[in-house]
C-alpha cells in the first residue's frame, strides 16, 4: 500500500491551491448574477495573490515530489529555487492579466466568468510545467496548459476573427503536442526512461545515440511552437491578432514563460550531453526568430499584429539565453539573464498591451497604429506610459528592456557567441523603428483617440510604467534572486 | 542624503527636481514654466561654477568622486561612478552654460506645448552632464542613450517640416553605433570583471589584437556622433528640422559627446590601438575637414551651412585629439568648447532671424546691415569667430591643433595637419560669402516681402542681446586671455599623453 | 526474437493476398450490367428520400459530449476497483479527488442548462 506523503503535497501546494480554488470558483460563478461579474474577478485575483504569498513562503526550500518507491532521485516534481521564481512570474502574469482582462470583457460584452476560471486553469499547468521533472508531467503540463488557451482564443464567440484564431491555435497546439510526444516516445525508446534524472544518466553513460537526439530536437520543435520561434512562429500574428486582446497579452508572457521554464528543465537536466548538437540548432532558432521577427513587424499597421512579431522577436532574444545550456560556466550566468530578461519583458508587455486594450473600441476598431496620433494631448499620462514600454521594447535606458538586454548581451558574449550579440544589436536597431512609429503617432501627430476610465487598467499599466523605470535603476536585488534561482541546475 | 549631497551627483540630477515640479504646473501658464525650467538651468549652472570652484586644476585625476556600488552581484561589478577631471571640466561647464541660453532663446520661438519643450530639454541637460561626469561604463552608456530620447522628441516634436524624418534618422544613426559599442563595452567589462573606468585604464593589459576592434566599435559609435564623415549624412537634416534651441544643443553639445568619447575612452583604454589608428582617423578628419567646407561653401540654406561647417571645424578637434600629444589634445578640448560657443551663437543668430522671416534660404536675404545694425555686428563676430581669426576663440583652437598635428609623431605625415590648414581658408570664404549675401549689397527680396505682409525686420530685442553677451564675452575671452582654460586642460592632458607613452611601443 | 512473429506476418501476408486475388478475380471475370438501381448508395432496400446530410438539432452534440465525458469516468473506476484492496486509504482519497473534480464539471454543465432538453 503506498502511504500518503505528506511532502509531496507541500511541493505541489501553491499549485493545489490554485486547482482548488479554481475548481470551486467555476462552481461560485454559477451563482453570481451578471451584473456583479466584479466578484469573479476579485475571487480570482484574490486567488492569484493567495497562491502567490503559498508560492513565495515556499522561497529557499528544495525538495522532491512523488517520488518512484525506494527511488528517490526518479521524481515525479520537484521545487526549487527556479520554480519558485518562475512561479511567482507566472502567478503575477496572472494577476496582471485579471486586471487587465475585467473592464475590457465588459466593455466588449464578453463578459463571462469562465474566464479567470480557465485563466487559472492555464496558469496551474504553467506552474506545473516549472515544477515538472518528468517528461510525462512536462506533457501533461503542456495540455493542461494549452487548452484552457484554446478556449480563451475563441472567448469573443461572436467575433469570427476570435474563433478563428481558437480553432488555428488549437490546431497547430495540437500538432506541436504531437511533435513533443513523438519526441517523449523517441527519448523513453533510446533510455527506457521518462525522468528527466534518469535520462540524462543514461544518456551520459552510453555513446551518443542518434535515436536520443532527433528526440531530443523533436521536443525542441513542440516547444519552439508554444514559444513562438521562428520558423515554428507561423500561427502567432493570426491568433494574437484574432485572440481577445487581454487573452494576447497573457499567452505571449504566461505561454512563454511556462515554454521556457519546459526548455530549461527538459534540456538543462535532461539532455545536457546532447549540447553538441542542440547549441547550434539554438543559435540558429535565437537568430532566425530575431531578425524575422523584428523584420516582419516593419510591414505592420495593425498594432496588436505589430505586437504579436514584436513578441516572437523577443521569443529570438530569450532564446539567446538558452544557446549556451551545456556549458556549465556560461549557462547560470546566461539562463539567469534569460529570467531576469522574462520578467523585464512580462511588465513591459503587459503595460503595452494594456495601452492597446484602453483604446480598443467594439468590433476591432481602435487597433490601427494611426489610431495612436494624438494620444499625447487627450491622455498624457497613458502616452508617457506607451513611451516607457516602447523605448523598454526596444532597449533604451533608463527601463528594464535595457538592463535586460545588457544583461543578455553579456552573458552571451561571455560564452563566446559575439555574432550572435550582433545580430541581437543590429536587429534591436531594427526594432527602434516600428516602436518608435507608435511614439510619433501618440506625440507628432494629431488626432482623436478615444478611451473609457477603467481604474483597474489604468491602474496596471501605470504600475507597470513605474516599476519598468524604477527597476531599471535598482535592478540588484532582481539580479540577486534571478542567479541563486539557477544556482542549483547547473 | 550624503549622496544627493555630492557636488557632481547634484549638478547631474538638479534638473530632475526641475521635470518634477514642472510634471505639476498648469500646461496653459507658458510663463510659469519658462521660467521655472529657466530656474532650474540657472541653478545647475550655480551648481557647476561651484564645482569648478571646488575643481582643484593642478591635479591631473579625478576629482570630487562620488562612487558607490550600483549592480554588484552574479560577477557584475557596476558602479555609480562619478568624477571630474580636465578633460571634462570645461564640457561640463559648456552644458551648464548653453542650456540656460538655449531656453531663453525659446521666449517666443517655442509657444506650443510649452510644458514638454521644458521638461524635455531638462531632461536633455541630465543626460548631457551624465555624460561628461560618469566614470562608468555602463552608467556612460545608459546617460549617452539617455540623451537620445529627449533630442528626439525635440526634434520630431517642434521642427520643422521634415522634422519626423529627421527625428528617426537622427535616432537610428546614433543607436546604431551605439549598440556596437554597448557590445564593446560589455568586452572589457567581462574580461576585467569591472565597468569603472579608471580601474580598466590602470590595470591595461587589454590585448592588442582585442583593443583593435573594440576601439573600432567605439569609434563607430563617437565617429557618428561627431559626426566623422562619412557617417554625418544624418546631421545637416536634424540641423535643419530641429528648432534653434535643439540645434543650439545639438552642435554645442551632443556633437561634444562624440569627440569626448575618443579622448575618454577611445585613447587612455585602447592606448595602442590609438596609436596604430591614428594616421587613419587624421586622414579621415582631414577628408571631414575639407568635405565639409566644400560642402558648407554649396549650401544655399543657411542652418545647412552652419551644420556642414560643423562636420568640418569638428574634423579639426579628431585630427587635434590623434595628434597625441599635449597640444593637439589641449587644442581639441579647448576647439569643443569654441565650437560650442561660436556654432551655437550662430544658430542662436540664425534662429533669431528666421523667428522674423520664416526663412532660412541665403539668397533672399541682403542688405541687412543696414536694417538691423545691431544683428549684423554680433554676426560678424561670431562669424569671424568661427572661421578662426586671430584674437577671436576659434584662432587659439585650431591653431593649437595644427601645432600638434605638424609635430604629431604619431600620425607622423605633416601633410594632413597642411591640407587642413586649407579648411582655415575655405571657412574664411564660406562664411564670409554667406555674410555678405546676407548682411551687405542691395536689400533682398525677404524685406520687401515681409514689408508687404506688414511686418517691419526689427534689430535684436533686450532678451536676444542679453543671450548674445555671455556668448561674445566668451569669444573675446578665450581669443585674447586662453590661459586659464589652457589651466584647466593641462595637467590632465600632460597625464594623459605620458600615460600613452608609458603602454604603447610606438609613440617615443 | 524477431522469428517468433514470423508466423503472424506470414498469416498477414497470406490473409492479404488471398482477399486481393478473390477481388481481383471477381473484377476480372465477373459479368458488370450497370442499371440505375444498382449504383444506388443502398442497391437494394429503401429509396433514399431528401439531402444525404441532414441537419440534426445541436443539443445532440452537447450530450454526446457530456456522454463521453461521464462515461470515460467508469473505464477509471474499473481498474482502480480491482486494485482497490491493495491501494487502500490512498485509493479511495484518489478517487475521492477525481470523483469531486467530475463532481464540478457534473454541477458546471447542470447549471449551465447543458442537461435541459429546451
Amino acid at each position: 500500500m503506498p502511504p500518503i506523503n505528506f511532502n509531496d503535497i507541500e511541493v505541489l501546494l501553491p499549485l493545489i491551491i490554485l486547482v482548488i480554488w479554481a475548481c470551486l470558483l467555476l462552481l461560485v460563478d454559477l451563482f453570481i448574477p451578471k451584473k456583479h461579474k466584479w466578484l469573479t474577478a476579485l475571487l480570482a485575483a484574490f486567488g492569484l495573490a493567495l497562491t502567490l504569498g503559498f508560492t513565495l513562503s515556499q522561497l529557499g526550500s528544495e525538495s522532491n515530489g512523488f517520488c518512484a518507491t525506494g527511488k528517490p532521485s526518479i521524481c515525479m516534481v520537484v521545487l526549487d529555487g527556479f520554480s519558485v521564481l518562475v512561479n511567482a512570474l507566472l502567478l503575477l502574469t496572472g494577476l496582471l492579466g485579471v486586471a487587465l482582462a475585467y473592464g475590457y470583457l465588459k466593455r466588449m460584452g464578453i463578459e463571462r466568468g469562465e474566464y479567470y476560471t480557465l485563466m487559472l486553469f492555464s496558469i496551474s499547468g504553467m506552474m506545473l510545467m516549472a515544477q515538472a521533472s518528468d517528461l510525462i508531467i512536462v506533457f501533461l503540463a503542456l495540455e493542461l496548459l494549452s487548452l484552457p488557451l484554446y478556449v480563451l482564443s475563441a472567448f469573443a464567440r461572436s467575433n469570427s476573427d476570435s474563433q478563428e484564431a481558437g480553432l488555428k491555435y488549437f490546431l497547430l497546439g495540437a500538432f506541436s503536442s504531437g511533435f513533443i510526444l513523438y519526441g517523449i516516445a523517441l527519448v523513453y525508446g533510446a533510455t527506457g526512461s521518462t525522468s528527466l534524472s534518469q535520462i540524462f544518466e543514461i544518456a551520459s553513460v552510453g555513446t551518443s545515440s542518434l535515436l536520443l537526439t532527433i528526440g531530443a530536437a523533436l521536443i525542441l520543435v513542440g516547444l519552439g511552437f508554444k514559444v513562438a520561434a521562428v520558423p515554428f512562429h507561423m500561427w502567432t500574428p493570426d491568433v494574437y491578432q484574432g485572440a481577445p486582446t487581454p487573452v494576447t497579452a497573457f499567452m505571449t508572457a504566461g505561454a512563454k514563460i511556462a515554454g521556457f521554464a519546459a526548455l530549461l528543465r527538459v534540456f538543462g537536466s535532461a539532455f545536457p550531453n546532447l549540447s553538441e548538437d542542440i547549441t547550434p540548432i539554438l543559435w540558429a532558432l535565437s537568430a532566425a526568430t530575431m531578425i524575422v521577427g523584428n523584420l516582419l513587424a516593419i510591414a505592420q499597421t495593425n498594432i496588436k499584429r505589430m505586437l504579436a512579431y514584436s513578441s516572437i522577436a523577443h521569443t529570438g532574444y530569450i532564446l539567446m539565453a538558452f544557446v549556451p545550456y551545456g556549458n556549465p560556466e556560461v549557462a547560470p550566468v546566461s539562463i539567469a539573464a534569460g529570467l531576469f530578461y522574462l520578467f523585464a519583458y512580462t511588465i513591459t508587455n503587459f503595460g503595452a498591451w494594456g495601452v492597446v486594450i484602453a483604446l480598443e473600441q467594439k468590433e476591432s476598431k481602435g487597433l490601427q497604429i494611426s489610431d495612436y496620433a494624438g494620444l499625447r494631448r487627450k491622455y498624457p499620462v497613458l502616452a508617457g506610459a506607451m513611451t516607457v514600454f516602447m523605448f523598454s521594447l526596444i532597449g533604451f535606458p533608463p527601463t528594464l528592456g535595457m538592463v535586460g538586454k545588457f544583461y543578455l548581451f553579456r552573458a552571451v558574449l561571455s560564452g563566446g557567441y559575439t555574432g550572435l550579440a550582433i545580430i541581437g544589436v543590429v536587429t534591436s536597431l531594427v526594432s527602434a523603428f516600428y516602436y518608435l512609429r507608435v511614439v510619433v503617432n501618440m506625440y507628432m501627430f494629431a488626432g482623436e483617440p478615444k478611451t473609457d476610465n477603467e481604474f483597474w487598467l489604468r491602474f496596471t499599466i501605470a504600475g507597470a510604467a513605474l516599476v519598468t523605470v524604477v527597476f531599471s535603476l535598482v535592478p540588484q536585488g532582481l539580479f540577486a534572486w534571478a542567479s541563486r534561482a539557477v544556482l542549483k541546475l547547473f | 542624503m550624503e549622496f544627493f549631497l555630492q557636488p557632481l551627483t547634484l549638478v547631474t540630477f538638479f534638473p530632475l527636481l526641475g521635470v518634477l515640479l514642472l510634471f505639476f504646473l498648469p500646461s496653459d501658464k507658458k510663463n510659469l514654466l519658462r521660467w521655472t525650467a529657466m530656474g532650474f538651468t540657472l541653478g545647475t549652472l550655480g551648481i557647476s561654477l561651484w564645482v569648478l570652484e571646488l575643481f582643484n586644476a593642478p591635479n591631473p585625476h579625478l576629482q570630487l568622486v562620488a562612487k558607490y556600488d550600483w549592480i554588484t552581484v552574479a560577477g557584475w561589478n557596476i558602479q555609480y561612478h562619478m568624477g571630474v577631471d580636465g578633460l571634462s571640466i570645461l564640457l561640463l561647464l559648456l552644458t551648464t552654460f548653453l542650456t540656460p541660453i538655449s531656453i531663453f532663446s525659446t521666449w517666443t520661438a517655442v509657444e506650443e506645448r510649452v510644458k514638454e519643450f521644458m521638461i524635455f530639454f531638462l531632461m536633455l541637460e541630465i543626460g548631457m552632464v551624465g555624460v561628461f561626469l560618469a566614470q562608468d561604463l555602463f552608467l556612460f552608456y545608459v546617460f549617452w542613450e539617455f540623451t537620445l530620447i529627449p533630442m528626439y522628441f525635440l526634434i520630431g516634436i517642434w521642427g520643422g517640416p521634415r522634422r519626423i524624418y529627421a527625428a528617426i534618422k537622427f535616432f537610428l544613426y546614433t543607436m546604431a553605433g551605439s549598440g556596437l559599442m554597448l557590445l564593446a563595452l560589455l568586452g572589457p567589462g567581462i574580461e576585467g570583471k569591472t565597468f569603472s573606468l579608471p580601474d580598466l585604464i590602470s590595470s591595461g593589459g587589454i590585448p592588442t589584437n582585442t583593443q583593435f576592434w573594440l576601439f573600432l566599435a567605439f569609434t563607430a559609435a563617437f565617429a557618428i556622433k561627431v559626426p566623422m564623415w562619412p557617417l554625418h549624412s544624418w546631421l545637416p537634416d536634424a540641423h535643419v528640422e530641429a528648432p534653434t534651441a535643439g540645434s543650439v544643443i545639438l552642435a554645442g553639445v551632443l556633437l561634444k559627446m562624440g569627440t569626448y568619447g575618443f579622448l575618454r575612452f577611445n585613447i587612455p583604454l585602447f592606448p595602442q590601438a590609438a596609436v596604430d589608428l591614428a594616421p587613419w582617423m587624421a586622414l579621415f578628419a582631414t577628408i571631414g575637414i575639407l568635405y565639409g567646407a566644400a560642402l558648407a561653401f554649396a549650401q544655399s540654406d543657411v542652418k545647412k551651412l552652419v551644420a556642414y561647417s560643423s562636420v568640418s571645424h569638428l574634423g579639426f578637434v579628431i585630427l587635434g585629439l590623434f595628434a597625441l600629444n599635449p597640444e593637439g589634445i589641449s587644442g581639441a578640448i579647448l576647439q569643443m568648447f569654441n565650437h560650442g560657443i561660436s556654432t551655437g551663437a550662430l544658430f542662436l543668430l540664425v534662429g533669431m532671424i528666421y523667428e522674423q522671416t520664416h526663412t532660412r534660404e541665403i539668397k533672399v536675404y541682403g542688405g541687412l546691415w543696414k536694417i538691423t545694425p545691431v544683428f549684423g555686428t554680433v554676426m560678424l563676430i561670431v562669424a569671424l569667430s568661427s572661421m578662426g581669426l586671430p584674437g577671436l576663440n576659434g584662432f587659439i583652437g585650431e591653431f593649437t591643433i595644427l601645432l600638434g598635428a605638424f609635430g604629431s609623431t604619431a600620425i607622423n605625415n605633416p601633410w594632413y595637419a597642411g591640407l587642413s590648414a586649407l579648411g582655415i581658408i575655405m571657412a574664411a570664404i564660406y562664411i564670409l560669402t554667406m555674410f555678405q549675401n546676407m548682411f551687405l549689397g542691395p536689400e533682398g527680396s525677404i524685406v520687401e516681402e515681409l514689408k508687404k505682409r506688414g511686418h517691419v525686420l526689427r534689430d535684436l530685442n533686450r532678451r536676444e542681446i542679453i543671450i548674445m553677451i555671455p556668448m561674445l564675452i566668451f569669444i573675446f575671452w578665450v581669443g585674447l586671455y586662453p590661459k586659464p582654460f589652457f589651466d584647466l586642460i593641462g595637467p590632465t592632458v600632460d597625464n594623459l599623453v605620458a600615460a600613452l607613452q608609458t603602454t604603447t611601443l610606438a609613440l617615443p | 526474437m524477431l522469428l517468433e512473429y514470423l508466423a503472424i506476418a506470414v498469416l498477414i501476408v497470406l490473409a492479404t493476398v488471398v482477399a486481393l486475388i478473390a477481388i481481383g478475380l471477381g473484377g476480372l471475370f465477373g459479368p458488370k450490367k450497370k442499371t440505375v438501381n444498382k449504383s444506388m448508395p443502398y442497391e437494394s432496400g429503401m429509396m433514399p428520400i431528401g439531402p444525404g446530410t441532414r441537419r440534426m438539432p445541436v443539443r445532440y452534440y452537447l450530450i454526446g459530449v457530456l456522454f463521453i465525458l461521464f462515461d470515460i469516468e467508469v473505464v477509471f473506476f474499473l481498474p482502480w476497483a480491482i486494485v482497490f484492496r491493495q491501494l487502500g486509504w490512498f485509493g479511495l482519497i484518489e478517487m475521492v479527488v477525481f470523483v469531486a473534480i467530475l463532481l464540478v464539471g457534473y454541477v458546471y454543465a447542470w447549471k449551465k442548462g447543458a442537461l435541459e432538453w429546451e
